[in-house]
């Protein structure tokens, strides 16, 4: 038996969360979120290749926190089996031997369930090391679920054990902490979005959000990438500090940003009636990195004809005429792909300075304190932290 | 709401502050040699000899002012029988050494008389701020007069053409030291032009009752004496200039006879041995001290004293 | 009868003094001992001004008379101060129209047809067609305007500019070129401060960029002291160097007119008087209009000081001969401006009133309050500034005003991206000034729409550099704090907040002068 908190079931919580999840996280994490701290059986998944872990530290993403309160598309609820232990960012110490490493090596998970840990034969992605584009996530060994943390049968970084199988994880060198080492993932998701972006050296980006993604993508953009001028919107005063520590060129508030692009390009502003500005002509490739309905347009509005615009966040609806007219590729990225070698990639990334003082301000709560990690969690921007997570370890 | 109303309270008080709402303006003493000569804030005063006032001042007179005069000073009135033998209006010119001056003149006369007699006041005093001109006008029924001698919204000759008599204290302002000072030459001027007699008014002890400064008559109802004169008209052909001292002469006398006799004031007064009003070349300290002694009023022969005129 | 300025010393008797803050104003109790000059009362206007019109046209300094200028098949062009003069605007009829008004019915007598009337605005923005109606009069927009004859001066048409060659420093001549073509360009000025006029009205008012920034620039200002004081300022040498080849190249008739200081008319004449001379009616007034401010909402108050037309009246007008005719004019200046000050002082205060030449109709930006206070305002002297180097400047206005987007789209990049770069006008010079100035879409908003050209918040900036490099602190009191950081200041909330800031630099008990400004003054220092 062991603790977790469990996602489950419930109409009118998920209405609830849905109406007033996005104005009022408060009531969200007191009483309508879809989840419960429960005591359960530890997930056990019986096949080759599986092993069970001890969860160190687990991240709360902001897919997680869309998913808790109604604001993800309900096109996900078909790769997802309820109830489950949500929780993809995760570092834990193998509680048995996992083929080649023994019990107690420390791992970080790559969450993608793909054909490998299913069982099944490769899809035509997986087979191309595009593992995050599997096509079998449904199927095979285990329930649905599109990655650990979604899936009934693992289990997820939110409870004190979980399962996972061999190819996905990567072993933490000695010498990263574990608050470091929960990086990781997220900056995998980076070093993806980074490749994704096919910036070409000397471009100008746009990156959209100077959350945990926004700032890993800033900081995968400079080192993996040739691009020149890198521009990040950001709200809060300390994720400016942060976003120019990362390798931002400029740091804009949201309502500078279009008129900061335009100046810096020498583009055209325009005017529609009862909407929004936007350019002619902008940036070669924008990063939304927060997903929102704002966010996605000013990424689509500040980008040049012919441009870029790469989803790296989960995108909300959005106008899209700007796509249409201006022909812009619009780019998605989703986890990391195993060709990439992006968890190689990032764990060099965070052993970094500039991340390793990031990760000394991870905030880790214990279970039974789930609302306030997720009220604080909803606040990161504001109240300076980049990461929160839950240690199941511990017990205040 | 509450804050507007709060900003607005502390607006107010700064205002009231910063520009002495109630008290003379002033001038920063940098900015003196910039202000323009002063045009004449006077408030009008005609609506005070209107009916609605002389009935509200009766009001005032009778019910507040005459009660609160009685308890503060004791008087003793002469020479009202004059009044008897004219009719108005006519000058009443008296001395002046204290705001007691007025209320005591005033509710020394009979009451036919005091409804239709105004005062003139200094228009730079008791006109520039509209509550001291609409109290002393309500009050005392005071009009106007410029001591500097330029043009007033209403002039005395207009008052006595409506028939209002007219106090005039000709010596422009109250003494300093309770001694007679000079007299101008404006109640001889007005009698000499509207040919109105003037009477000649004298009182003692005000300044001892009250001087220059005091803010509320002494204790212990001192005694104040008043004494009305003979009619003077200026003679065929007098100019003004000569009909002036002759008042001020009357106004001597009157003192004369009050500290003393009617028949030791005419001896003297024939003798021309008449005291100076203005008192003696001595030091100021003695002028003052002479005037601060209240007149003693000895008893008097009763078939002098008419039972109509007691006060 | 006007009453000369003169410096008050604040004492136990002096009332709370009006000091203006952008839309609204407050009453504020000076420390004793602090000077406050104030500006003349306005001087005796000309009895009839149709007739002193015809007398300077007739009769003009070192000139011909305007008649004799003008003949049949000539090109003639009349240019004029566009509405950052006078301030605030003047009420209808404007002077401009009426002496534009006398030099048509000349020019019509004469038989001229080719008439071109360009409003001189440099790089301001381009007026509306009611703004332009307002300055020129109905019979002249109606007669001029539809068919394009009546327009604004456009400073980036490369077709329209003629190039005249460079002064001996090497400064570009770059004006309109119709004006450059013509047989003779009249010039109708309104002269409201002593910087106004001069070579600076066509050697400015119609050049371009080019030419511009020979003299707009961080280092001219600084060597302006200042720029009210022709002689003495950088600025003026240069614009005097471009006038005089102006000149030889093209017939100038200059026409300048001067105001008096009648800035507000009733019932807000109480702003213009001296407050211990103010009546109950003046204490009534501005009571009511101080609450009422205060619980109107911004647009409203807006709307009410904007919607203000200055009764001004005629001072004297003179006409010839540009520099013959600015010395008549500065004369008359002076004499309605000029306040004698003994000695400098540790701290200036100034109040930012609602409106600067660059915010009619518009809102008093950040930058523009800026360029109001430091630059104008402080720049208000002759001889020496009122405070003494390395003193303090306590500057009045709430810097909420936000940006006018149509009119100052450039200004929000200046201060967004610029100002949180650097607030050093050198600094600023040197690496945005070409960026902003050379920018398609200013250039394109300032063509075609109503902005300011996108050098201009840069001039502002520029406008201010003597100022912060001669004293050491500037302090706003009442102005948002976020504000005034990203401008390089500091804010207060009162004056004595203020000054206890400024302890540090001038000491607890400086000597303080305040200059009672608006109406205009200028402050002679010696």
């Amino acid at each position: 038996m062991m603790l977790a908190l469990e996602m489950f079931r419930s109409l009118p919580r998920t209405v609830a969360g849905k109406a007033v999840g996005s104005r009022l996280p408060g009531i969200l994490s007191g009483y309508a979120a879809p989840l419960r701290l429960v005591t359960i059986d530890a997930p056990v998944v019986d096949r080759p290749g599986w092993a069970r872990l001890k969860t160190r530290l687990s991240g709360i993403c902001g897919s997680d926190l869309g998913m808790l309160s109604g604001q993800t598309s309900l096109y996900f609820s078909a790769l997802v089996s309820l109830p489950f232990v949500p929780g993809h960012e995760v570092v834990a110490e193998l509680l048995e031997d996992c083929e080649d490493l023994p019990a107690g090596t420390r791992v970080v998970v790559d969450p993608v369930l793909t054909c490998a840990a299913r069982g099944v034969e490769p899809c035509d992605g997986c087979a191309a090391g595009a593992t995050n584009r599997c096509s079998r996530i449904t199927v095979g060994d285990v329930s649905a679920g599109l990655q650990t943390g979604f899936c009934h049968d693992t289990g997820g970084g939110w409870g004190q054990q979980l399962t996972a199988h061999r190819s996905q994880l990567h072993v933490v060198p000695e010498g990263y902490s574990d608050e470091q080492a929960i990086l990781i993932e997220p900056m995998a998701c980076a070093v993806h979005t980074a490749l994704r972006a096919g910036v070409r050296p000397g471009d100008r980006v746009l990156v959209s959000g100077a959350g945990s993604v926004g700032l890993f993508a800033t900081f995968a953009l400079r080192e993996l990438t040739g691009a020149g001028e890198i521009i990040v919107v950001a709200k809060h005063g300390h994720q400016r500090e942060l976003a120019l520590a990362l390798g931002a060129t400029e740091v804009v508030a949201p309502r500078e940003v279009l008129r900061r692009v335009r100046r810096s390009t020498g583009a055209f502003q325009l005017k529609p009636e009862f909407s929004s500005p936007y350019l002619l002509g902008g940036v070669d490739v924008a990063v939304d990195a927060v997903g929102s309905k704002q966010s996605l347009e000013t990424a689509l509005q500040a980008t040049r004809a012919g441009g870029r615009v790469v989803l790296s966040g989960m995108p909300a609806p959005a106008d899209l005429s700007a796509a249409w007219f201006r022909e812009l590729e619009i780019v998605g990225t989703y986890a990391s792909a195993h060709a990439d070698d992006a968890f190689a990639k990032a764990t060099e990334l965070v052993a970094h300075d500039a991340v390793t003082q990031l990760s000394k301000s991870v905030a880790s709560y214990p279970l039974h304190r789930w609302r306030e990690a997720l009220d604080h969690a909803h606040s990161t921007g504001r109240l300076g932290t980049v990461k929160v997570a839950f240690d199941p370890r511990s017990t205040q | 709401m509450s804050g507007f109303l709060k900003g607005t309270v502390d607006d107010v008080r700064t205002v009231s502050r910063g520009w002495r709402w109630g008290r003379r303006s002033m001038v920063p003493r940098s900015a003196e040699e910039y202000v323009l000569p002063a045009r004449s804030t006077v408030f009008p005063s005609d609506w005070s000899r209107k009916r609605p006032a002389i009935a509200a001042r009766e009001v005032a007179q009778k019910g507040g002012l005459e009660p609160l005069f009685r308890s503060q000073v004791r008087t003793r009135v002469e020479g009202l029988d004059v009044l008897d033998r004219i009719d108005g209006p006519v000058i009443f010119a008296a001395n002046h050494a204290s705001h007691l001056d007025t209320p005591l003149i005033l509710l020394s006369l009979p009451d036919e008389w005091r409804r239709r007699t105004a005062v003139a006041a200094a228009a730079d005093y008791f006109f520039d701020t509209w509550w001291r001109a609409v109290g002393s006008s309500l009050l005392f029924n005071t009009f106007p007069i410029d001591r500097r001698g330029g043009a007033m919204a209403t002039t005395p000759g207009e008052v006595l053409a409506d028939g209002w008599s007219l106090v005039i204290f000709p010596e422009g302002t109250r003494s300093q030291d309770g001694w007679m000072g000079k007299f101008r030459m404006g109640a001889a001027f007005l009698a000499h032009e509207y040919d109105v007699p003037v009477i000649p008014v004298a009182h003692r002890g005000t300044f001892a009752a009250m001087p220059r400064g005091a803010g509320w008559p002494n204790p212990g109802r001192r005694q104040l004496t008043i004494r009305f004169g003979e009619p003077l008209r200026p003679a065929e052909g007098e100019s003004v200039r000569d009909f002036a001292p002759r008042i001020k002469d009357a106004v001597a006398r009157l003192l004369d006879e009050d500290a003393t006799t009617w028949w030791e004031s005419r001896q003297r007064a024939s003798a021309g041995t008449t005291p100076d009003p203005s008192g003696p070349q001595v030091a100021a300290w003695r002028r003052v001290w002479a005037q601060t002694e209240s007149p003693q009023v000895a008893e008097e022969p009763s078939g002098r004293r008419l039972a109509a005129w007691r006060r | 009868m006007s009453r000369p300025g003169f410096v008050l010393e604040v004492d136990d008797r002096t009332p709370p003094l009006v000091v203006h803050e952008g839309l609204g104003f407050r009453l504020e109790s000076f420390p004793l001992g602090t000077r406050v000059v104030y500006p003349p009362e306005s001087l005796p206007t000309v009895p009839d001004v149709d007739e002193a019109i015809r007398e300077a046209l007739l009769h003009p300094v070192d000139a011909e008379p305007l008649p004799s200028l003008l003949f049949s098949g000539m090109r003639l062009t009349i240019a004029f101060d566009d509405l950052s003069l006078p301030l605030p605007s003047m009420k209808s009829p404007d002077i401009r129209g009426r002496i534009i008004e006398h030099v048509l019915t000349l020019a019509a007598e004469a038989g001229v047809d080719d008439v071109e009337i360009v409003a001189a605005n440099a790089l301001h923005r381009r007026m509306t067609a009611g703004e332009l109606k307002h300055i020129v009069g109905e019979r002249v927009f109606r007669s001029f305007f539809p068919q394009g004859q009546l327009y604004n001066f456009d400073a980036e048409d490369r077709d329209n500019l003629a190039h005249l060659g460079t002064t001996e420093q090497g400064e570009d001549i770059e004006i309109s070129k119709r004006a450059a073509e013509s047989d003779l360009l009249v010039y109708v000025n309104v002269n409201l401060v002593a910087m106004d006029g001069g070579h600076k009205s066509v050697g400015i008012g119609l050049a371009s960029y080019k030419s511009l920034r020979h003299h707009h620039n961080p280092q001219t200002m600084v060597h302006s002291r200042s720029f009210m004081d022709h002689k003495k300022s950088a600025m003026h040498h240069s614009a005097w160097r471009i006038g005089r080849i102006i000149k030889d190249t093209v017939k100038v008739f200059q026409i300048e007119t001067t105001l008096d200081n009648n800035v507000f008319g009733k019932p807000y004449d109480f702003l213009m008087k001296r407050e211990w001379e103010w009546s109950v009616r003046d204490q009534a007034s501005m009571l009511a209009m101080k609450r009422g401010l205060s619980v109107a909402p911004q647009k409203l108050r807006h709307k009410l000081f904007h919607d203000l037309r200055a009764p001004y009246g005629l001072t004297g007008i003179s006409a010839g001969e540009v520099e013959a005719v600015h010395e008549q004019t500065l004369e008359r200046v002076h004499r309605q401006q000029l306040v004698e000050v003994q000695g400098q002082s540790d701290v200036l205060v100034l109040g930012v009133p609602y409106l600067g030449p660059y915010n009619v109709n518009s809102s008093m930006n950040p930058i523009l309050a800026t360029c109001m206070g430091l630059g104008y305002y402080f720049n208000s002297y002759r001889h020496q500034p009122v405070v003494r180097k390395g003193g303090a400047v306590i500057l009045y206005h709430p810097l909420n005003e936000g940006f006018n987007q149509l009119h100052h789209p450039s200004y929000v990049d200046f201060y967004e991206e610029v100002l949180a770069e650097s607030t050093d006008p050198a600094v600023i010079s040197a690496k945005y000034e070409k960026q902003f100035a050379e920018d398609e879409w200013y250039r394109h908003l300032y063509r075609t729409s109503h902005a300011y050209h996108g050098v201009h918040p840069f001039y502002m900036w520029y406008w201010a550099a003597h100022a912060m490099d001669h004293v050491d602190e500037v302090i706003w009191v009442g102005a948002d704090r976020k504000v005034a950081s990203r401008l390089g200041f500091r804010a207060a909330t009162t004056l004595q907040d203020a000054l206890e800031m400024a302890s540090g630099t001038v000491g607890s008990s400086p000597s303080i002068t305040y200059l009672h400004n608006p109406p205009h003054l200028l402050a002679d220092v010696r």
